[in-house]
């Protein structure tokens, strides 16, 4: 433990561990091995906890934890349980694993392990190694959050995601004279970290700030001069108008053009019309997406003018139907004016350093000698790139369909570990169907979700309070220990030591049987070889330590000064237009960025029966699906549907009035927020509350995704933010 | 004598709420409708046009408080010390019983939890931690140091002396130890 104050407390550095990409430091008070308060770290700089990491004690000591392993007796899905031992549990998944392995092969096992508490040792590294050493297992590919942006990140610049979305370093805000929040929602989504405070800077220093987006959020409210209502589905299109009317009058950053990319001229004939007729005019991007062409010219205008201007586009908007177009539109629009800066450039993977701090882990035998699949990346390995894959999205279809509807293998288990996939993903109604085919559900979890009540074994998992762990330098230039605060409760168990279990009770000797601690000290150890830490004991006083960047300073610095190292592209350049894509050959993955109407956009003949769009944002007072249970939370703020006060008087519906949404996919029932915070014809329905449903398969937990379709878009952005719904008054019998 | 009070920036706040439980974890308030401080949410306008401001609000430590006078019992008292205004929940009659100090007060201090006819609490600006030097709760944890706590001559000289904020009315009769930088309101309503 680290420090002890006279009360008899003693105060435990960590670092907050959530489905939010937040490291914000906590000063956990602990009296016998009790949590008593968490205190936030006020050093300056440093980024604050949010009312999730606040409430964290609440979701340690929650009565609805689990404690122990279950069983299920009932029907799957129907949420009965019974407690058994850790040996039972074990001895049970690990002779149902031998059992497919032996009759159906490896890659009839699927596993997919979210972000949610993520960091090192207990994450997707340590069930990876475990069933790659078990002969292999059927992985996921694509980011849910951000796979339309890694997509056009990928065919842009040859890197992740970087750049393209909101992702800019604290001082590149700050600078800005002219910043635009695209989607981007920071008050919610940028909780834990200092880019809040910067814009509030950078606004005080007299930026001006305009947020494009569907709603009227908080950080519109705070942060912008003005409010763009943009229809959803539509951005690309508005993007495109704005590189219209920048090139038709001539405020084109040509030198950055000349110098750092390839394609202007086929993005100059794309948006003036000179390739299809049409040109991309402020008017036609008006008729699509309802705002008004003026509005569009000066916004363009301002952008081009106003340098160094950011144009912040949120990945919320990438989670639509060619989601990656906008990304691309928005990259082009970055390209042509020269708004790109070279600052915190990051080409490799640990932004300059080769210390990896993953485990160690074999191929995946399900993957080595599969081709790539069709939309795979050259920046991507093989392994990821592998078509034995089934992307994130797909495993409910996948497991519904199998070989006979053209995927790799036919599934028989699943393994659900760090994510509540179920609720999170499209289409709940058919995941639930597709769940239940299943020969075996195995879930790790803390609480008995949606996914977990869909489980014939459910393994209890330890907060990060209870365990050691470590962040590094894979997610930026910090250091930080997570020092484990208090035994974990019950019989919970943390990650690494469950695949500890398993692998004992599967044969393979050599998972490997350290301690997370002792693991750490390794990492440390090794790191230090390349670093200049403190030592393991300094750094786990100091809870988190930031790594000095002589070294890749120096190489950005190079960037800045107008020599960048060839991007990772085809041609070495920022790819407007795009080689890859080109090469893909697929019509709607063209090789430059264009404005493609969605599947279930205000024309599509099905608006007549659900004539409202749904998005799905974040909530603040969640993380996902993270911490739906907590009180100090819930009472914060109600899970409700927001529609605009003229279709709410359409329908006859008054504030806080209970509605029914509805579309073909399923039906949720939860009570209306009539607002003007949001454009007409537009319903938002924050995501990631657990569903509830009724014996008729009625929803009443008010999860987005009953609503959301179970589709990928060509470029494989996840698709949660395209769906067409209708609202109705429920009236009481 | 010395008093202590609040400075908000209303501009800075962004209504996140890690205020509202970083209270609610440090002083152990459990759920429920007791809450020392809380965040209002001020909505204006019609689509599209629209002004929206938040307001931390919580006990404004009066120069002359409402609830001190309205306590039959003497269980609310203003310190010397510090011009803090504290409350024994041992000696209050509960809000059933009496409930004064609530009908008085125009900010809604005086918090009351979901028990039968709960005792009064409310903030106490963390006295425990002034003690060990450490400013309240709610001051460290805003991840927009919108709020700063602290004798109110020193944050009149720093914060300057605005007594306006969106969402907020000056009482003259009790002077509330509180100073605002409002956020403005371009719709002019």
């Amino acid at each position: 433990m680290i420090d002890r104050i006279d009360n008899g407390e003693q105060i435990v550095r960590t670092i907050c561990n959530s489905h939010c990409g937040g490291t914000c430091e906590m000063k956990v008070h602990v009296r016998d091995n009790r949590i008593v308060r968490i205190e936030p770290d006020d050093r300056e700089g440093h980024p604050r906890m949010c009312a999730r990491g606040h409430a964290y004690r609440q979701r340690v000591y929650a009565p609805d934890r689990l404690l122990y392993p279950l069983k299920r007796t009932g029907a799957r899905g129907d949420g009965q349980f019974t407690r058994i031992s850790w040996e039972e549990a074990l001895t049970t998944v690990a002779g149902e694993l031998k059992r497919i392995k032996t009759t159906y092969g490896n890659a009839a096992i699927l596993h997919f392990c979210s972000m949610c508490d993520p960091h090192t040792i207990h994450h997707v590294g340590a069930f990876h190694r475990l069933l790659c050493q078990f002969g292999g297992y059927t992985a996921p590919w694509g980011f849910i959050s951000h796979e339309g942006a890694s997509f056009a990140a990928g065919i842009t610049y040859g890197a992740r995601r970087k750049w393209i979305q909101t992702e800019h370093a604290p001082e590149e805000y700050y600078n800005s004279r002219f910043i635009i929040m695209w989607g981007w929602n920071p008050v919610t989504t940028e909780m834990g970290s200092t880019i809040p405070l910067i814009l509030a800077l950078a606004k005080e220093k007299g930026a001006g700030i305009v947020a494009v987006d569907p709603r009227f959020t908080d950080s519109a409210a705070t942060f912008a001069d003005r409010w763009i209502p943009i229809r959803p589905g539509t951005d690309a299109a508005v993007l495109l108008s704005m590189g219209y009317v920048i090139i038709k009058e001539n405020l084109q950053d040509q030198s950055f053009i000349d110098a750092h990319t390839v394609g202007f001229e086929q993005y100059r004939d794309h948006v003036m019309g000179v390739e299809d007729g049409v040109a991309k005019t402020p008017r036609w991007a008006a008729d699509i997406s309802g705002i008004p062409a003026e509005t569009i010219a000066d916004l363009a205008r301002e952008y081009a003018r106003n340098k160094p201007a950011t144009l912040a586009t949120s990945i919320a908007p990438g989670r639509s139907a060619f989601g990656e177009q906008y990304h691309r539109a928005a990259a082009a629009l970055e390209a042509i004016t020269g708004n790109l800066i070279f600052k915190n450039w990051q080409s490799g993977p640990s932004r300059g350093l080769s210390f990896n701090p993953q485990l160690p882990s074999p191929p995946n035998p399900v993957e080595v000698g599969m081709p790539p699949r069709d939309i795979a990346l050259p920046f991507r390995s093989a392994t990821v790139n592998s078509s034995a894959r089934v992307n994130v999205s797909s495993f409910a279809d996948a497991i519904l369909k199998g070989k006979a509807g053209g995927y790799p293998a036919d599934y028989k288990f699943i393994w659900l570990s760090n994510t509540n996939y179920l609720n999170q993903l499209g289409e709940v109604n058919k995941t639930a169907a597709a769940f239940k085919k299943l020969d075996f559900v195995l879930v790790t979890e803390q609480f008995m979700t949606a996914t977990a009540g869909f489980a014939d074994i459910v393994l209890p998992v330890c907060t990060f309070l209870e365990r050691t762990d470590i962040v590094a330098p894979k997610a930026g230039f910090v250091f930080g220990i997570l020092n484990k605060a208090i035994e974990p409760l019950g019989e919970s168990r943390s990650q690494y030591q469950i695949c500890q279990a398993l692998a004992d009770k599967l044969g393979i000797a050599d998972f490997g049987d350290q301690s997370d601690e002792e693991m750490v000290k390794d990492i440390v150890a090794r790191a230090s070889k390349e670093v200049n830490l403190p030592d393991y004991d300094a750094l786990r006083k100091e809870g988190i330590y930031w790594v000095k960047r002589e070294q890749p300073e120096e190489t950005l610095k190079q960037k800045s000064d107008g020599e960048p190292k060839p991007f990772r592209t085809p041609s070495g350049k920022i790819e407007i237009y795009s080689q890859i894509a080109a090469g893909i050959n697929h019509p709607q993955i063209p090789s430059v960025p264009r404005y493609i109407e969605t599947w279930e956009s205000v024309n599509d003949p099905l608006a007549e029966k659900y004539p409202l769009q749904l998005i799905s944002p974040h909530f603040k007072r969640r993380a996902h699906s993270q911490f739906d249970n907590l009180p100090w939370l819930r009472e914060l703020k109600d899970q409700t549907i927001s529609i605009n006060s003229l279709d709410a008087g359409a329908r006859g519906i008054q504030q806080g009035d209970m509605v029914r949404v509805f579309n073909d996919r399923g039906e949720v029932r939860i009570p209306a927020t009539v607002t003007e915070r949001i454009m007409p014809g537009v319903v938002a329905l924050p995501q990631g509350a657990w569903y509830a449903p009724d014996e008729k398969g009625i929803d009443h937990g008010g999860c987005a995704n009953v609503l959301t379709r179970n589709v990928t878009s060509p470029g494989g952005a996840f698709v949660c933010n395209t769906a067409l719904v209708q609202i109705e008054r429920v009236v009481e019998p | 004598m010395i008093q202590y009070g609040m400075y908000i920036d209303q501009n800075r706040c962004m209504g996140c709420f890690a205020c509202v439980v970083a209270c609610k974890d440090w002083h152990d308030v459990p759920a429920g409708p007791a809450s020392w401080i809380s965040v209002k949410t001020i909505e204006k306008g019609k689509y599209p046009d629209l002004f929206v401001a938040f307001l931390p609000t919580t006990c404004y430590h009066c120069k002359e408080p409402a609830c001190v006078s309205a306590c039959p019992v003497n269980a609310v008292v203003k310190r010397d010390e510090d011009g803090l205004v504290t409350v024994d929940a041992d000696t209050c009659l509960g809000k059933t019983n009496c409930g004064l100090c609530l009908e008085a007060c125009p900010y809604a201090a005086p918090q009351f939890g979901s028990e039968e006819n709960a005792k009064m609490q409310k903030c106490d600006l963390c006295i425990d931690r002034w003690a060990e030097g450490k400013k309240p709760v709610c001051v460290i944890s805003c991840p927009m140091q919108a709020l700063d706590a602290g004798p109110l001559d020193e944050l009149r000289t720093k914060r300057g002396d605005s007594r306006e904020a969106e969402g907020f009315s000056y009482s003259n009769t009790l002077e509330p130890s509180i100073i605002f930088k409002p956020k403005k309101n371009p719709l002019g309503r």
